[in-house]
């Protein structure tokens, strides 16, 4: 020990500070005017009262044996190494001050940056948040022409992918085995891999699979690459939409995506098209949808014919239950009404008549009621050129699924909506991805043809069921080369894998809509050695100097992008103004160029006269398959956000399961959470059942998307790959309508949800009136209660904020649940917790069910903290750790709080959170970088509720006095507010007469408290539910006392 | 007049008394003492771990959720603190009624409480989320502005109803003790026994004088108990009753509340009373059947008040017309946890009746299986208040279940392993019948006939 304190000392002594200059000009002591050597020693030491000093102060005295230096011996030598050696010392290393700070980033202020986001369906335009040089946040971007403000779930849970901790870091290669049936993953260096791939890619035979490529640019690298070295490009998608494009092609000649103008359709008709979850560009869709619905005198009319209990047929007006074989039948009877009342060109023309005459009245054959599917035929005819008829999705491929596209896109004509509210020119034309192209792709590898398959982000082995043999394929190419940024179930079977970028670290642009134009900003640096899927493919045209001239000649992809920006996109897009202005207004407006107009396009009959429906195409049991809105295609499944989030109808989380009917779990004497085997075909899943009020009892639905096993460690294994049940029928590649099999295993599993009850138990939680209700009173429904104090109540002379929930617009899509979840560093808690009810949200979606089971009706409710005036909470905290703002806020005090966790036992609505473990603790590296910096992580055993995004209304304070002005409404928005694609969440200040907020409490008479009766004075009022279904509510018996 | 019965039996003489009590401190303890302690004594090193555990990880271990944020804890702590009210009632109320039958369980009853109200006192310290912060549950002069407590909270009256209650009763039953540890003292033949038992009788010398201030100061903390019997299980119900949780948010929940924690207390008292005659039958004599039968008959009582307040309950729920209030009640007797109600009003109301039939209360085997169902009963009264009022309440959407864990069962059975361990300890090491007040009340010297038929 006394070595290693004599080392210590002698540290000390080689680590003394640089000798100070005398100042003979001013001095504050004659020590100092002297330069006296006891005076210099002074200077060595820091803290004049350091326990050091003393030391020295009584070196050899008597006291010393007892005093502190024995003690520092006896505390141990590396307590007084560190003590002595660092304490009173300066750091040796140079620190360096935050005097010149990198351009725009100002410490403690975030800067948003516009971006993209396309999960090879829907694109977003976005603004990102950046602190500190991390992308913290996602947004959508106000200005971008197609999802303005709203943005979806998965593009902001995408985030998380950045600092996904089990993202690839470099290349790799993978060693295999001669059979292919083993492998072993080793490091690479870009230039072995570079030099290997390029050798290989020159023997020829090289094919590309990627999914829909929205960027122009990226298309462009590509086409060049496929030039250079004679490849094939292939572009699939597991979700392809190329029932659509080969329908529109079929009735138009053209094949397109079109968008639709769900805000100026008055009729919608969705046959099983999920345009308000998962279906499409589904966060636009319904941003137009509750545009469309928001004038509750003149609002659009939904019906859904539903196979499985979607987002849409949940927020449609009049709803049919349907299986899958029914969908042709029932466009085609829509048509025959329409045709036999005699309405339309087409009324006299016997060909029509002949193909649709076999479905006049078919609707008492396919069960559904014949008065409410005549009048759906009535009010589309009522609505003709204001309706729109949409099918599409997994859900609607069947057999007929072409046969569908052209009939709907028939009706759409018929009605005169095509080029009204279906427009093919501003439609996507980049959603040309198609099983066809795979099937072909799947033939030549089989041929043996391809000898070197480059996949970028496509995970075939685990999209594709048996059936399609890709994996026997692939054995017989020589050179696999996969581009992604996971170890995943494909690019384990890839020779080599090229590590891509993160989309938030690559440049880019998009195309969305034809058109409009979007860039891609990267909001970050490369964190690892990575390299994106455009610059690969430059750098092996470099290294293998073929390809256009344009390819080899930069460096980098930006220089790329720049150069055929300057030379493709702005001769037509500039209008005139010089490159680097039209640039600098690109990236900051984050788009340029609008959609291209539409005019009607001839319908060829003659595919309507092809229409055929296949024989025996009905069965007793029928399987559909559908995405989820969180999960989507299975990519994001390692996003514990996603996995964490409840279905929005279900509300289960963390698994997918076989849906049915109440009738036919109870013929199959099967109870919720019991383990099925559902057999199609040769194949089987076994997968626990849920019982889904409002399906049709010859319907089981499975979501596709889960049971990755090479996701990661969140995904793995969550859930089951009901992918694997997909069939291919003659090249029809089948996902609904095929017969399938259901028997009980007699084993049981735990399904998972986060909501306890379904119905409300006739109280007043939401309340929804029809469009007959509001026309006696625009309050309809809405039980009022006298509620009055004897306190006078809290003062506000400020600020006083508040919040209107629009439940009439609200679809339920939970894109505010992960708004939320990422702006307030909201931990996700696994499924074993979430069955234990301690899930974290502070915002959560109510789903409540109306009605008899067999046709259950659907309400959403958004609730988060009400902020109560007379906050039952405040009082019963015994350490006043939670207490009331003078702004109106119920403020959560982290800090204060221990945990008597009094306050959610006394609140009804029960919206605070506890944290019942140190969740925080469980952040891995890099994934902290994700936590919002404004937001304090919380600490084991608090409580934790919404805050109304308080760090947001500072921000918005402190803006607005710094520009000296007072605060507009909607300078701040809150998190879910920002997310929510319908706009149903308006937050403002309720003190300012003129603000939106004031409006909605004061103005609007669908307006109402929730639990008025309870008089906690919520800061938060909801607009009661209007349902646009011709019927009148029956009087509630007793109504009054709920 | 009828005759009473003799309150200490066998024709004991005022010796055979002092060495009666005061032999089981004296002697090498028994075999079943042996066992009893041992397996207590493990249960509470059980218990111990258990808690280390909770407070090393978090509250999670438990079975505590959104929405049921109280559970095993709090449902054990109001059992506990339920049952020190017996002690009190005993020695505080019935001694300032001059209930002379009182004297000889009074000691052990006072013992119960203030063993009972510690095993009760750590939940609410071990239940929070930060336990090493509970101190600022305290009003104390602070730094951090200074910081108070919130005086509105339930939770805060809980914590001063709770500590005042520990303070006295642990005072009182000191107090009451001295002239017999004083007896100890004179009695002890080694040299660290008379030291201890000296110090802890401070200096009694059995003087006139120190009666006389012996006995206006018990007198004093008497009256100053005889409040607490009724304020603190007044002020646990609070805690339920001034939220505003339909099933919790009732105004006769004090009374309801206090004659559950006598019903559970006296529960508690026959049950320990039963296992001590086993143990040291010379008590047998002091603890006579009489004193059983009275006790009983306290049970069947306030049985009867507890299950009147379970109908008026119900009642009120339906009176009231409101609507969660009502669904509170049927979900209660109806609903997922309708097997804890139905459990709750067998113990306590229907298991009770039989005390009506002289034969079977004054049966030990029969009490003493109804004691376990009453002390089994009150702790599902509590269960079913807490829990079946938090699990559906005013959104649907909220409605969950609790999800009882096996620290859940660790905690509950571990806090039976504290008490008994200290109850155990306190009967080796202390007098654990009064023989300053049993001495009085006998017959010794005195006519028959004038000691019981005057009447008291």
């Amino acid at each position: 020990m006394s070595n290693l304190e004599n080392n210590s000392e002698k540290r000390s002594e080689n680590n003394s500070r640089p000798q100070i200059e005398r100042n003979t000009q001013y001095w504050k002591s004659f020590e100092e005017y002297n330069n006296t050597p006891e005076f210099q020693q002074s200077l060595q030491t820091e803290f004049m009262s350091s326990p050091l000093r003393e030391e020295t102060a009584h070196e050899g005295t008597e006291k010393d044996h007892v005093a502190r230096r024995e003690f520092l011996k006896l505390m141990g030598a590396s307590v007084a190494l560190t003590t002595a050696a660092g304490c009173i010392r300066r750091p040796v290393q140079k620190i360096v001050p935050y005097t010149k700070q990198p351009e725009e980033v100002t410490i403690g202020v975030s800067n948003w940056y516009t971006s993209t986001y396309f999960d090879g369906q829907e694109g977003l335009g976005l603004l990102v948040k950046s602190r500190e040089g991390r992308p913290v946040h996602i947004q959508g971007n106000p200005a971008f022409p197609l999802n303005g403000s709203a943005v979806s779930s998965r593009a902001q849970a995408s985030l998380l992918g950045l600092y996904d901790p089990e993202r690839l870091q470099k290349p790799f290669r993978n060693l295999f085995n001669e059979k292919r049936t083993n492998h072993e993953t080793v490091n690479v260096s870009w230039e072995d891999l570079d030099n290997k791939v390029v050798e290989s890619l020159k023997k020829g035979g090289v094919a590309i699979l990627t999914g829909n490529l929205a960027s122009p640019t990226l298309r462009a690298v590509v086409s060049d690459f496929s030039k250079g070295f004679g490849a094939d490009h292939y572009t699939w998608e597991p979700l392809a939409q190329d029932d659509i494009w080969n329908g529109q092609r079929l009735s138009y000649g053209e094949g397109v995506v079109p968008s639709y103008r769900y805000d100026k359709a008055k009729m919608i008709v969705s046959i099983d098209a999920d345009f308000l979850g998962a279906w499409g560009p589904a966060v636009t869709s319904a941003k137009l949808f509750a545009n469309g619905r928001r004038d509750i005198t003149n609002m659009s009319r939904l019906v859904s014919f539903d196979s499985t209990y979607s987002l849409t047929g949940a927020n449609s007006d009049i709803r049919f239950r349907i299986k899958p074989s029914q969908q042709l039948d029932i466009v085609l009877g829509l048509i025959a009404e329409i045709i036999s009342a005699g309405h339309s060109d087409y009324a006299n023309s016997d060909a029509v008549k002949s193909v649709v005459q076999a479905y006049k009245g078919v609707a008492d054959k396919l069960g559904l009621n014949a008065e409410a599917f005549a009048k759906v035929a009535v009010d589309l005819w009522k609505n003709a050129g204001q309706s729109i008829v949409v099918a599409g999705g997994i859900q609607t491929k069947t057999k007929d699924s072409l046969q569908l596209q052209v009939a709907v896109n028939f009706l759409n004509s018929l009605l005169g909506n095509d080029g009204k509210t279906v427009l093919a020119g501003s439609g996507n034309r980049n959603l040309s991805a198609s099983f066809d192209q795979l099937l072909t792709l799947i033939k030549k590898m089989k041929s043996g043809s391809v000898k070197n398959l480059i996949i970028y982000r496509s995970n075939p082995l685990y999209n594709l069921s048996e059936d399609f043999g890709f994996k026997e394929a692939l054995t017989k190419v020589d050179n696999v080369v996969y581009v992604g940024d996971k170890m995943d179930e494909t690019a384990s079977f890839a020779h080599f894998v090229a590590t891509d970028n993160h989309a938030l670290e690559t440049w880019g642009d998009s195309e969305f809509a034809q058109g409009v134009y979007g860039i891609h900003q990267p909001l970050i640096r490369t964190m690892y050695d990575t390299r994106s899927f455009a610059l690969s493919l430059m750098t092996w045209g470099y290294i293998g100097q073929v390809g256009p001239k344009r390819l080899q000649e930069y460096e980098t992809y930006y220089d790329y992008l720049r150069a055929f920006w300057r030379e493709e996109m702005a001769p037509k897009l500039a209008k005139g103004q010089d490159f680097e202005t039209f640039w600098n207004g690109l990236l900051q407006a984050g788009y340029v160029g609008e959609t291209t107009s539409s005019s009607a396009r001839t319908f060829k009959v003659d595919a309507f006269k092809l229409i055929k429906k296949s024989e025996k195409s009905e069965s007793t049991l029928e399987l559909v398959l559908y995405p989820t809105i969180h999960i989507g295609d299975g990519t994001l499944a390692n996003v514990g956000w996603l996995q964490e989030l409840p279905d929005p109808v279900t509300k289960i989380v963390w698994d997918n399961y076989a849906s049915v009917s109440l009738k036919l779990a109870e013929s199959l004497k099967a109870k919720q959470g019991d383990l099925v085997e559902v057999k199609v075909g040769s194949k089987t899943l076994i997968l626990p059942l849920h019982i889904q009020p409002g399906l049709h009892d010859g319907v089981v639905s499975i979501s596709v998307g889960y049971g990755r096993t090479k996701a990661g460690k969140v995904g793995n294994d969550i859930g089951h790959n009901a992918f694997t049940l997909v069939t291919i029928d003659k090249d029809d590649v089948l996902f609904a309508g095929l017969t399938a099999e259901l028997k009980k295993t007699g084993q049981k599993y735990e399904l998972v949800t986060t909501q306890g009850h379904d119905s409300m138990e006739g109280r007043q939680i939401v309340v929804t009136a029809t469009n007959k209700d509001i026309e006696k009173a625009k309050d309809a429904n809405i039980h009022r209660h006298h509620t009055w104090s004897i306190w006078s109540g809290h003062q506000y002379n400020g600020h006083k904020w508040g919040m209107a929930v629009d439940l009439n617009t609200c679809t339920g899509c939970s894109a505010c649940m992960t708004a939320c979840q990422s702006e307030n560093n909201i931990h996700v808690v696994g499924k074993k917790y979430v069955m234990q009810g301690r899930e974290m949200h502070w915002i959560r979606i109510d789903r409540y069910y109306t009605g008899n089971p067999e046709s259950a009706e659907t309400v959403f409710q958004p609730l988060m903290c009400q902020h109560c005036d007379n906050a039952p909470c405040e009082t019963v905290c015994p350490v006043a750790a939670t207490v009331h703002s003078n702004e109106g806020l119920n403020e959560m005090v982290y800090n204060r709080c221990v945990g008597t966790r009094y306050c959610s036992n006394n609140c009804p609505y029960k919206v605070r959170r506890f944290n019942w473990f140190n969740y925080a603790k469980l952040i891995e590296k890099p994934m902290h970088m994700a936590l919002n910096p404004e937001v304090g992580v919380r600490v084991r055993g608090v409580m934790e509720k919404c805050t109304f995004c308080v760090q947001r209304i500072k921000e918005g304070k402190n803006k607005a006095r710094a520009e000296d002005r007072p605060l507009k409404d909607g300078d701040i928005k809150v998190a879910c507010e920002s997310a929510c694609p319908t706009q149903a969440i308006t937050f403002g200040d309720l003190n300012d007469a003129n603000s939106r907020v004031a409006k909605a409490f004061k103005e609007e008479p669908r307006s109402y408290e929730l639990l008025e009766e309870w008089y906690a004075k919520p800061s938060v009022r909801y607009q009661s539910k209007i349902k646009n279904n011709d019927q009148i509510t029956p009087a509630k018996k007793g109504a009054g006392h709920a | 007049m009828l005759k009473r019965n003799q309150l200490v039996l066998g024709n004991k003489t005022l010796k055979d008394v002092t060495d009666d009590i005061c032999a089981p401190i004296e002697r090498v303890p028994s075999k079943e003492w042996m066992g009893l302690f041992l397996s207590a004594k493990t249960l509470f090193i059980f218990y111990i771990i258990t808690i280390a555990m909770v407070v090393s990880t978090g509250m999670g271990l438990l079975g505590v959720n959104h929405p049921i944020a109280w559970g095993t804890m709090i449902i054990t702590f109001v059992f506990w603190v339920g049952i020190g009210h017996a002690g009190t009632l005993i020695s505080a109320i019935l001694f300032l009624f001059r209930q002379k039958w009182r004297t000889s369980v009074a000691r052990t009853a006072e013992a119960m409480t203030v063993f009972a109200v510690a095993t009760a006192g750590i939940f609410p310290l071990i239940h929070t989320g930060r336990p090493w912060l509970d101190f600022w549950l305290f009003p104390y002069p602070n730094q951090r502005g200074p910081l108070w407590v919130n005086f509105r909270s339930p939770l805060l009256w809980d914590v001063f109803a709770v500590s005042t209650y520990a303070t006295v009763s642990s005072v009182f039953w000191i107090v009451g003790m001295i002239p017999d540890l004083a007896t100890v003292r004179d009695r002890a033949i080694n040299k660290v026994r008379k030291t201890i038992y000296g110090a802890l009788s401070m200096g009694w010398r059995g003087t006139a004088k120190q009666w006389s201030h012996f006995e206006m100061i018990y007198l004093v903390l008497a009256g100053l108990s005889t409040p607490l019997v009724l304020s603190v299980h007044t002020i646990v119900s609070f805690d339920f009753a001034v939220s505003g949780l339909p099933g919790w948010h009732t105004t006769i929940f004090p009374p309801y509340f206090v004659a559950g924690a006598i019903f559970s207390g006296f529960a508690m008292v026959i049950t320990l009373m039963s296992l001590v005659r086993i143990g040291f039958p010379q008590f047998k004599d002091y603890i006579t059947i009489d004193h059983m039968e009275v006790m009983n008959k306290i049970i069947m009582m306030t049985g009867l008040m507890v299950g009147y307040a379970y109908g008026s309950e119900f009642l009120i729920a339906w009176y009231s017309g409101n609507d969660y209030e009502r669904y509170v009640f049927m979900n209660r007797a109806l609903g997922p946890y309708a097997w804890s109600y139905w459990i709750m009003i067998f113990c306590n109301v229907v298991a009770p009746q039989v005390f009506w039939f002289k034969k079977l209360r004054r049966s030990i085997p029969v009490m003493f299986v109804v004691s376990i169902f009453v002390n089994i009963g009150m702790w599902f009264e509590r269960f079913v208040i807490t829990v079946t009022s938090l699990h559906r309440d005013f959104l649907p959407s909220n409605w969950g279940q609790y999800a009882w864990s096996i620290y859940d069962t660790c905690i509950l059975v571990g806090s039976f392993g504290m008490f008994f361990t200290i109850f155990l300890l306190y009967l080796r090491v202390l007098p654990a019948i009064s023989i300053a007040e049993v001495k009085p009340v006998m017959n010794v010297g005195r006519d028959d006939e004038h000691a019981h038929g005057k009447g008291h």
